[in-house]
Parts: C-alpha cells; structure tokens; sequence
C-alpha cells in the first residue's frame, strides 16, 4: 500500500547496496539514530545474522539485502525491546514481511516501538537457506543475479509469490528501489520519525514517486494473480482431513517451524507443555482404538493448533518452510489457510499498529453462519424468527 | 554361546514373522516399529496393536525419522508401560534410551528391546528427496556384505557402536549373506528366550561372529578419521569453533531432536538468559556493534557439555540442522573425549552409574 506521494532522492552509485550503506552510515553521523540494526556478513563469508551497529566505520561487512533470511527480524528486534524500550534510538533495517511481523508482536505486546525507526525496502525475495548453506558463494550469486531484474525463480516459494514486497504502510520509512532513477534509490517516508530522518538529514522531499508506484503497482498485480494461482494449485492438494494429513506425513514434530516462526512468541508451547504428555494407557487405548497409533503422537493437532493460533496474525515470510528438516511446504499451507482466514476478519497482519487483533476484537453479531445455539436452532434462525 | 533362532525368510519379512507372532499370541499388546504411513512413501514409527498392520511395518527401513529414544521417554514418562509392548530400534537409540531411563526420564519394565546389527541410516534429506527406495538394494547388498554402505548419514559412517548392547532379541545383518533368504535372530536374554516359545523356526546356538565385527569396526574407525579430517575438526580451537558456529541461526533444533537433551525447559530458554536493552546498549557502548543472535556459541558448548556422557552419536542433531553445522562430527569429538576420561560407553549397561551423579573422591586430581 502506498500512501506517500513524495520521495527523496539518494544516491546509490555503486549499487542498492551500498546506497543503503551510504545512507545507513549517514543517518549515524547525523545522528539520526544511535544504532542501526541490519543483517551482516558473517567472518567464514557463508552467513548472515542481524548487526546492530553504532560505530558507522563498522557497517562494512553489513548487508542489508541479503540474499537469505537468517532470522526473522522481528525476532530480533523483539529480543532487543521486549524487556522495555533502551535508551537509545534504533533504526531498524528490515525486508517488509519483517516489519508486518513486527507490528504483529507490538500489538501482542512483545516488542516495544518508541525508539525504534523501522525501514523497509523493496524486497526481491530471499533464496532457501538450504540452497545457500550448500553452496554460499554460488547462492550469492544467485541471488545478485535475480535482484538484477527482479526474477523471483531462485527464490523462496512463498517469496515467489509475495505481493507485499514492497511498502507495509506501516513503517517509518521505505526504500524505494524498484523504478528509481538508475544509480539512486528513493527514500519515502510513511510516519513523522521517517520524515524526522529526512529532515535531520538535510533532505527534502521534491521526488514524486509515480515512477516507482507504478513499477511495484505492476507486480504488485501479477504476484497476487500468481498467489491466486498457487493457493488454488495448493487448496486441491492439501483440503480435506486425508490430504492434510498426507501433507504432513513425514513431519517428524520437531517444531522448528514455530520456533523460527516471529509470531509464535510463546514462552512455552501448548504442545511442549505436560499437557500434551499423557500416561502409556492413554497410548495404548489411542492404539487400540485406531489399530495403530503413529509416533510422534499429535503432529498435525500440533500444525492446526499453530494455525489457529497465528494464522490471523501470519505474514508469510517463510521461515518455518526455511526450517523444516523435512521440507514440508508449511508456509504455503500457512499462506493458503491464513490468506483465507485474514480476509474473513478483513484484517491486514502488519498494516497498522492501530488496527486491533481479530482475536481481542469482541463483535456480538459475527459469522453467525458458523454458530450454534445450545437449542440446536442456529443464531441466524433464531434472529430470522426475532 | 547365545540361543539362535533362525526364521526361512528374508531378514525384514523374518522380523515381521516375529512380530506378527508376538501380537497373534498376545506375548504383547503392542509394537513399535517403523510404518510406512503416507502414501508417497513417509516411513514412522508407529505403536501397533492389530496383528494386520505388521504388513504395512518396515522394521528394518533405513531412516532415523526420530531418535525413538525420545519417544520411548514420552510413552513410559508418567507411568512404566503398564501392558507387555516389543520395540524395534536401533543400537544407538536403544543405548539413549538406556542413559534416559538413567536420568530417570522413562522405564525398561515390560519392554522387549528387539535391535539389529545396524548398517547405518540415510539422512533425513534422502527421505525428502524421495529417493530412498532407489537404493534400497544397494544398502542390503553392502550390508549383508559387511561393506560400508555409500550415502549413509556421516554419523553412521562413522559409528562402531553397531552393535546393540541390551536388546533381548538381536537381528543379525552386518556381513550375513544369507539375509535374503534367513532370518537369523540372536535370543540374548531370558526374556527373549522365553517370548519366542512356540514360534515355527530352526533353534540353534551360535554368536555373532567376532572377526568379522572387528573388521567392521575398523572400517568405520577408519571411515571417522577420514570424515573428521574433512570437516577439519583435529585442531578445533576457539577461532574455528567461532567460525563453525557463525551459521548457526539459533533455532537449537539440535536440541530439540536430541534423545539426551531431555530438560523440559533448557536454560537457554529461560529469563535468566535472556538479554534486555541494558545488556545490547552496554555490549554496543564497548564494542561498538553487536551480533543480536548472541550466546549462540555459548549455547553450543554447554549442550555438548551437557550431553557429552550420554550422547550415543545417533546424528539427529546434524540432519536437522537448518544451517548445515557438522554437528555429528563436533558431538563426536566431544562425547568421545569425556566418555573415555571416565571410562564410561553410554547406554551400555544400565547398572552403571552416570559419570556426572558418580562421585568419586580421587579423580582427575591432575587438573584440580
């Protein structure tokens, strides 16, 4: 969603890059933040992880669009804020699924804005961890290759089929790299934190930014036409309890997937809890019942339970897919379900900080279709008949 | 000399024989053993209670989808198995499973423990792929010849423990030409004496046979040395160990699939090791930057600290390891070290003391 008309200009002459770079190091020296926090390369040159940096002379090896995700930002950023806001001003410098996550935790109450600047930037997609970690050079080049001209292909499946790649609406500041001028990249504020740095930088806001609206306008279309696709191919593969549970089959209940995933922040788990371990009658009955009972027990009551949990809040970003050591497509099933359930609520995870949680949102009258009196006659009836 | 029972059928379907047998007979209530469960091939362990389902069982497939030490731990945690149960795994889940039941985390009542000289497992990503089922001849054709067998996981390359120490019942495979055509089961205790009574089958005496056991080890040995060398773990000093965990994305996966790692809530989970502004604002103040994903190395060393008696280098850790850390390898290294500093080779029997709940007033005075 873009809702800012005006931009500025930054030069980017040595590419994305290190135009972010630039402009990183700058808003330090001028004290725009204390810190900033970004991925960076890591000492054997085969990994990334989330820097905060407050000395600029530091920001060489940081890499704010690299070609994997390592962590989810938000993750991070809660790490940092969820014992209360520093003293220090941050910026952060996160892809747009990391900053939707982000505005998730803040209403979930696990991270803490106020002295935190986030920004955004187009995001081309990030490869499979699985693709880098075989081969890291061969991944970044990879990588640098498709961000040339936006090819989706080597990227994330869930990546492939993103349409909001670019601006959340939500963050303080966006980079717009998609349609700027050749050898610059547009920096186009959404809050008065974003246009603070603008100011403290000695920016002003003189761009219209109609070149690159229309360039993320356009594959903001073909992606969610192509998202549509996918979630139908997935719907006909995965509906159904059979082939949900074919879909999951070789799931080995390690629960990566939710320990990487930015909105499930529980402490502990539901189903790590003692309330998931039962006595060896209540197996054996379970067995007896069925005819066979597979171990581990309850894996996919464990996924359904994950979904109604957080599918409302679920951004999309694919690190549970990321995590999986058996490479089952949870976040396409997790788009599927969640797009679905997120258009029931009419609610956009990570578009406004103000806009409340479905679930903590109280409406007398709602998905009276679904509802059942204790008289066995529905709600809608029994309101017909009012 | 140990009672032999030998089965006229292939080595799997032998096992299956048995199974069927101990079900129909009502010797026990229930098996655990691999299941073939999705129809395009996923293989887990399943607890089987209806003598029909043995036909879907695929005791001897050779996949690791979970260390079912663990879920051994989970079945008989609240109670000990309460009804006689047969259980089907592998040497090295059967010696986690005895270190848990050390530490407390589950029982041996009521279990007959039926393990195999074991060949090794493929990876975790072989079962992604699918392709598993294309070397399945291979993998039986090295196996019955005694050969390592090719593609293995690492930590089965490298494994001398092949052989299970406690099972009541021990399926011969490792150099056994005849597993197409025999079943050769070895009847290592009373128990598993007396559960097979009344079974169709050759009884005789016999051992495995120790040359060729030896032989094997040597191989493997050799294999470990090779594979260590490759991930360049001789000189494992700070600045390497740095290096290697620098991938590290902190989902401590290894933890969570990990037999030994038992605790409920690792301290790495808890509010004591978590981190507010305070301490990030004060590592930035001195260093000028910091690696938000911190204690990751930290949290390295104190599980293999942790684990290092017991571990029984089933390499789970390393399968699931989203960043592709030799985690099989440095475990190794490290369980290897402490187990021989104190003399101790987990899970082998389970009268022995656990080092670190032994106290001995004399030891190591050397670095005290």
């Amino acid at each position: 969603m873009v809702n800012t008309k005006q931009g500025a200009t930054y030069s980017a002459e040595e590419g994305v890059n290190e135009g972010i770079l630039s402009f990183a190091r700058e808003a330090l020296s001028k004290e725009c933040f204390d810190a900033v926090l970004m991925t960076a390369k890591m000492p054997k040159n085969d990994s990334f992880a989330h820097v905060l940096i407050a000395d600029e002379t530091l920001l060489g090896d940081a890499c704010p669009l690299c070609p994997v995700m390592p962590i989810q930002g938000a993750r991070v950023i809660s790490s940092l804020t969820r014992y209360g806001k520093g003293k220090k001003k941050i910026g952060v410098l996160v892809r747009p699924c990391e900053a939707r996550a982000t505005i998730e935790l803040a209403k979930l109450g696990q991270l803490d804005l106020e002295n935190i600047t986030i920004i955004t930037m187009d995001c081309p997609g990030m490869i499979p961890l699985s693709d880098y970690f075989e081969d890291a050079e061969k991944g970044d080049k990879v990588f640098e290759d498709a961000f040339q001209n936006w090819n989706s292909e080597p990227m994330r499946p869930v990546c492939r089929i993103c349409y909001k790649f670019s601006s959340a609406g939500a963050e303080d500041l966006h980079i717009g790299i998609m349609g700027a001028k050749g050898g610059s990249i547009l920096l186009i504020p959404h809050s008065p934190k974003g246009e603070d740095v603008l100011n403290k930088m000695g920016l002003s806001l003189e761009e219209d930014v109609n070149d690159w609206e229309a360039s993320v306008n356009k594959l903001t279309e073909e992606r969610k036409q192509k998202r549509n696709q996918s979630n139908e191919v997935l719907r006909s593969d995965i509906e159904g309890i059979d082939r949900l549970l074919e879909t999951f089959s070789a799931c080995i209940n390690c629960h990566n997937c939710m320990r990487v995933c930015p909105i499930c922040y529980c402490r502990q788990c539901h189903f790590d809890s003692d309330n998931m371990k039962f006595s060896f009658d209540d197996y054996l009955t379970r067995a007896e019942a069925r005819g066979g009972l597979t171990i581990p027990t309850d894996t996919l009551l464990f996924h359904i339970g994950r979904m109604l949990h957080m599918s409302l809040s679920c951004v999309s970003c694919g690190m549970c897919e990321d995590a999986c050591p058996m490479a089952i497509p949870v976040a396409q099933v997790f788009t599927l379900v969640g797009d679905r359930n997120q258009e029931a609520f009419d609610y956009v995870p990570g578009r406004s900080v103000d806009e409340p949680l479905p679930l903590k949102t109280f409406e007398e009258e709602e998905f009276l279709e679904v509802e059942q009196s204790y008289t066995g006659v529905s709600a809608r009836q029994e309101n017909q008949n009012d | 000399m140990t009672k032999a029972l030998r089965i006229n059928k292939s080595a799997e379907e032998g096992l299956k024989e048995l199974l069927r047998f101990l079900l129909d007979n009502g010797k026990v209530k229930g098996i655990v053993t691999l299941r073939k469960t999705g129809k395009d091939g996923a293989v887990s362990y399943s607890l089987i209670t209806n003598p029909d389902d043995i036909e879907s069982a695929v005791p001897l497939f050779p996949l690791m989808p979970v260390n079912l030490a663990k879920q051994l731990s989970r079945l008989t945690l609240i109670e000990a198995a309460t009804e006689p149960i047969a259980v089907v795994l592998r040497p090295c889940e059967l010696r986690a499973f005895v270190e848990l039941v050390k530490r407390t985390q589950g029982s041996l009542k009521n279990i007959l423990f039926i393990s195999s000289t074991c060949g090794g497992v493929y990876p975790l990503e072989m079962a992604v792929e699918g392709n598993i089922g294309e070397h399945l001849s291979e993998y039986w054709k090295a196996i019955g010849q005694g050969e390592l067998v090719p593609n293995i996981r690492l930590a089965c390359q490298a494994c001398e423990y092949f052989m299970p120490y406690t099972a009541d019942i021990t399926v011969s495979l490792l150099s056994n030409k005849g597993i197409e055509e025999e079943t050769t089961l070895f009847l290592n205790t009373g128990k598993g004496e007396s559960i097979v009574e009344g079974i169709s089958g050759k009884f005789s005496e016999g051992d495995l046979n120790t040359t060729t056991m030896e032989q094997i080890r040597s191989k493997r040995k050799a294999e470990k040395e090779k594979l260590s060398d490759e991930v360049e773990l001789r000189n494992l000093g700070i600045d390497e160990i740095t290096k290697t965990f620098s991938r590290c994305i902190g989902c401590r996966n290894c933890s969570k699939v990990c037999p030994v790692c038992y605790c409920h809530v690792c301290f790495f989970e808890t509010e004591t090791s978590q981190h507010g502004p305070v301490y990030y604002e004060r590592e930035l103040d001195e260093k000028g930057c910091v690696n938000m994903l911190s204690d990751t190395i930290f949290y390295h060393l104190v599980r293999l600290f942790h684990v290092s008696t017991s571990c029984t280098a089933c390499g789970q850790c390393a399968d699931v390891c989203p960043a592709n850390i030799p985690l099989w390898a440095i475990s190794l290294k490290m369980a290897e070290a402490v187990q021989k500093a104190f003399d101790y080779l987990p899970g082998k029997d389970i009268e022995e003391g656990l080092p670190i709940t032994t106290f001995v007033p004399e030891e190591f005075a050397g670095i005290v």
